[in-house]
């Protein structure tokens, strides 16, 4: 086991060092840089464009750039300074980064009570007129990028407190007033806010899921073995959760490894639509900015945690699968 | 006895306040005769703030300038642009060939944590703003054509500015916002420009946070939402008509909503007081929600146009291509192009109805500095073919395009920014005018940072034929780009060789008209030069002026003190926030 991690680390090493590479020169090749905008400026001259410049170190050769970043990153663990924050990138990203996993840890839960019964009851109940009104909200579901959705919704939300008078929150994380809270009263009013946007994504998402799910199970439904245990007596619930759904799933245990990358990458597009303080609004920003560190930092984070994430599957698959050895 | 008398009083007087600054009545519709005081102004910004340091703060809105508002030397009156003093006791004592201004400061002003403002505060926030490796985005505003404006502390009261050469806009000059030199002066004094950089970043706690106009940072929570509270040291060098403290209201707070959609459904469903409406759609569910009951709210479309332009320009460096460089150096082109382009089609179908047709670079807005004596040629397609068939167009090929006597077809590529749906729509539409007359326009939207490094490319075979772009931001006092209209500047996008020299004499005319311009103090001589200006510049057409959009004002009904309809504008915006409060 010891070994097996050991040896996944080194092989680590390579992957990190090129993908830093393609993260930083990917950013770099873009056209223009963070100070493009500024020369639009009516008012702003050449000097003033030259101080700037250097300043932020953009006189440099990308090459000069990226070694200074890499020496940085590998003996002081820093992953450079934001151009437009002038602040270091962790402490930007930290807050955004806990903000969304809040968001994205209460969907994921959601996700899963609701998209595991689902997939399993359509398997069990295939055909039935349930299983076929499920398929056609999910089908319809699928078809529709979950930031239109939230719009959608937002504009119910309005229409209700219109017309009924009842307030729900349509953004952000908290009400006014949030710091003169109780600790009780500040759970209950972030869970308030978060409840419409994670619940929305969690339906959403649940779509993609429950199909896979469905089909795997149908799989191993019809195998031999279910049906030697359902001859040899087991429950029907026992020969559904220990002996279908359990086999059935294996595949995306191994695919949760890319799950740890999506908890810090926030819950995209919903969260701006939202207007809620996670990490993909600060990163869109970065984005049309071009401010090169706080996005190439970012990505070496998710990277990091998709590698660990990978190797923490792998191993979750030997527990999980007894045919599987991690050696 | 009498003597002694004075003495007393002369005490007194030094240790009491000085008279303070008094908002005159006229600049609310809606005055606070009851003294409605507290509340909070709940205002939406669409994207999340950088730092809380005023030194290396970059955005438009921000969490430094919105502390600082009300805090400056002087302030423009919005009924005539003229500048009152603000936190100057007086008007200056001007000498040197109106060079040196010599300003007495209120005294007794205070910052937020008590400290007492003094000269001190403006030289040492000069002296940090002007050091390159600090990086501020004010540098250059001390600075006039690369020569420095001094600033020297006379006495605890008193400061003296010293200006390289006469310019128009000194007021705004010196009405820049004193830092405290007990933080940031200390800083600098002890660490260089690295210390000052590294004070007052977003994990400051608020209460660090010292301002010396009427707001100060409370909280800040990243990515969602900033408030401000009032600063109460402000209230005592600020009063209104009545002699009441202001800002009237508690709090000030920016929500940060990053997509406009859910920033008016937040306007519309009563959660922040007002909103800037971008279009018809906008203005049309606001106006819904107000007549069927459910908000609140006041709302008034077309306020003023707003201080932006949309602008096609040619590029006259085209070395590799003798034909298009001839074509776009030849005056009579560019005025067929002003002719082809429809802007009354433009306002009506790419902005909704809600904008104006625009001729020149000042801004529709500043009224003073547009004249009718500058020629403004029309959409007028007869007049573009006779001009062209000046130039030898007079043919047309078999697919009905121009040609000139070797056959060449007249056409040219035209590009701007992709994603921008109205100046696509722009472009297609002059693209079809164009076409009517048979001139080949090729439209394609591209990225914006190419578009941009385009533009600004310099040399004498620049890699573009036209750019339809826009601009924004630029004062009233002097309403044309500094860096826009001297040859040789970064924006001159017509004509930018590697040695900067203007090409025709109109291009001198204007450059030596801009600083003459700039350099006259008094308003009524400067608008005369503007108007010589103006008029040079429509005549050399090097830069097509196309529409702007309008500026609609919308806010709650639980909001008072907004400036009178009059006084309204892009400019001026609708309110002053030391003057508003909640009904």
């Amino acid at each position: 086991m010891l070994i097996f991690i050991i040896r996944r680390l080194v092989q680590a090493i390579p992957t990190l060092l090129l993908s830093s590479v393609l993260i930083f020169f990917i950013i770099s090749l873009a056209p223009g840089d963070f100070l493009t905008p500024a020369k639009l400026n009516p008012g702003i001259t050449q000097q003033q464009l030259d101080n700037l410049a250097r300043n932020f170190g953009l006189d440099k050769h990308p090459v000069e750039q990226y070694l200074l970043w890499m020496k940085n990153m590998l003996f002081r663990g820093d992953l450079g300074l934001s151009f437009s924050y002038q602040q270091p990138v962790m402490q930007i990203i930290w807050p955004r980064v806990l903000n969304s996993m809040y968001l994205v840890i209460l969907l994921q839960i959601l996700y899963y009570l609701i998209a595991i019964p689902i997939g399993v009851y359509g398997a069990v109940k295939q055909n039935t007129l349930w299983d076929k009104s499920v398929n056609v909200v999910m089908y319809f579901l699928l078809g529709f990028p979950n930031f239109f959705l939230a719009l959608i919704a937002i504009y119910f939300l309005v229409q209700l407190q219109f017309k009924t008078g009842i307030t729900l929150p349509i953004g952000g994380m908290t009400s006014n007033g949030f710091s003169e809270m109780g600790p009780l009263e500040k759970f209950w009013d972030v869970l308030k806010h978060l409840l419409i946007p994670a619940s929305l994504v969690a339906i959403h998402s649940t779509a993609g899921f429950s199909r896979i799910l469905r089909a795997l199970t149908l799989d191993v439904l019809h195998s031999d073995y279910v049906r030697t245990a359902r001859a040899k007596g087991v429950s029907e619930r026992s020969a559904i959760w220990k002996h279908t759904v359990r086999n059935a799933i294996l595949p995306i245990v191994a695919g949760l490894g890319g799950e740890l990358p999506a908890l810090i990458s926030g819950a995209g597009f919903i969260e701006v639509v939202f207007a809620y303080p996670g990490i993909t609004p600060m990163l869109l920003d970065a984005l049309t900015a071009s401010d090169l560190y706080l996005i190439a930092g970012f990505t070496v984070i998710t990277t990091v945690l998709l590698v660990v994430g990978n190797i923490l599957a792998d191993l979750l698959t030997a527990v999980v699968d007894p045919r599987v050895k991690a050696a | 006895m009498k003597k002694a008398l004075f003495l007393v009083a002369a005490l007194a007087a030094s240790t009491s306040l000085a008279a303070p600054f008094v908002y005159p009545a006229a600049w609310t519709a809606e005055p606070n005769t009851a003294n409605k005081r507290g509340g909070e102004y709940r205002n939406a910004t669409i994207s999340d703030f950088k730092t809380f340091n005023p030194f290396t703060s970059a955005e438009s809105t921000s969490i430094p300038n919105t502390m600082a508002l009300g805090a400056s030397l002087f302030t423009q009156d919005p009924r005539n642009d003229s500048y009152l003093p603000k936190m100057a006791e007086s008007m200056p004592v001007i000498s040197n060939n109106n060079k040196r201004f010599v300003v007495k400061i209120r005294q007794g002003m205070k910052f937020s944590d008590g400290q007492e403002i003094t000269a001190d505060d403006w030289v040492t926030t000069a002296k940090i703003h002007t050091d390159d490796k600090v990086g501020s985005n004010s540098y250059d505003s001390f600075f006039l054509s690369d020569k420095p404006i001094t600033v020297k502390k006379i006495d605890k009261y008193t400061l003296q500015f010293d200006f390289p050469n006469v310019s128009a806009s000194a007021y705004g000059i010196m009405s820049y916002t004193p830092w405290p030199d007990h933080i940031f002066g200390d800083a600098y004094r002890k660490g260089g420009a690295a210390a000052v950089k590294a004070l007052w970043s977003l994990s400051t706690n608020p209460s660090q946070i010292v301002s010396p106009g009427a707001w100060v940072l409370e909280s800040y929570q990243a990515g969602e939402r900033a408030v401000l509270r009032a600063n109460p040291r402000y209230g005592e060098w600020n009063k209104d008509s009545a002699g009441n403290a202001v800002p009237y209201l508690a709090r000030y707070s920016y929500r940060i909503v990053k997509d406009i959609n859910a920033q008016l459904a937040a306007y519309l469903a009563g959660q922040i007081d007002t909103f800037g409406p971008r279009n018809a759609d906008d203005l049309a569910q606001i106006k819904k929600a107000i007549d069927g009951g459910n908000l609140k709210a006041t709302l008034i479309p077309n306020v003023s146009p707003a201080a932006s332009s949309q602008w096609i320009t040619f590029n006259w460096n085209k070395a590799g291509d003798p034909f298009k460089q001839k074509l776009f150096r030849d005056v009579r082109f560019r005025q067929a192009m002003s002719h082809i382009a429809n802007r009354q089609a433009m306002v009506q179908l790419a902005l909704g109805g809600l904008g104006v047709e625009t001729y020149y670079s000042v801004y529709p807005v500043f009224k003073n500095y547009i004249f009718d004596s500058a020629p403004k040629y029309k959409y007028d397609l007869a007049a573009a073919t006779k001009l062209l068939a000046q130039m030898g167009f007079t043919k047309k090929n078999a697919q009905g395009w121009l040609v000139d006597k070797s056959g060449k077809v007249l056409e040219f590529n035209l590009s701007t920014n992709a994603g921008n749906n109205t100046r696509e729509q722009l472009g297609r539409i002059f693209a079809d005018e164009a076409k009517k007359v048979g001139v080949k326009v090729n439209f394609t939207p591209i990225d914006f940072n190419t578009l941009v490094g385009q533009l600004t490319a310099k040399g004498d075979n620049r890699p573009f034929d036209a750019i339809l772009l826009g601009l924004a931001n630029g004062g009233n006092t002097w309403p044309f780009g500094v860096n826009v209209v001297p040859c040789g500047t970064n924006l001159h996008s017509w004509n930018n060789p590697t040695d900067g020299k203007c090409l025709t004499s109109k291009e001198q005319l204007m450059s030596k008209l801009y600083y003459q311009g700039d350099a006259t103090l008094d308003l009524a001589a400067r608008r005369k030069v503007g108007e010589q200006l103006l008029k040079a510049e429509a005549e050399n057409q090097a830069v097509i002026y196309l529409v702007g959009g309008t500026y609609h004002v919308t806010f709650n009904e639980r909001l008072g003190g907004e400036y009178p309809r009059s006084l309204m504008d892009s400019y001026y915006l609708s309110r002053d926030t030391d003057l508003t409060f909640v009904k």
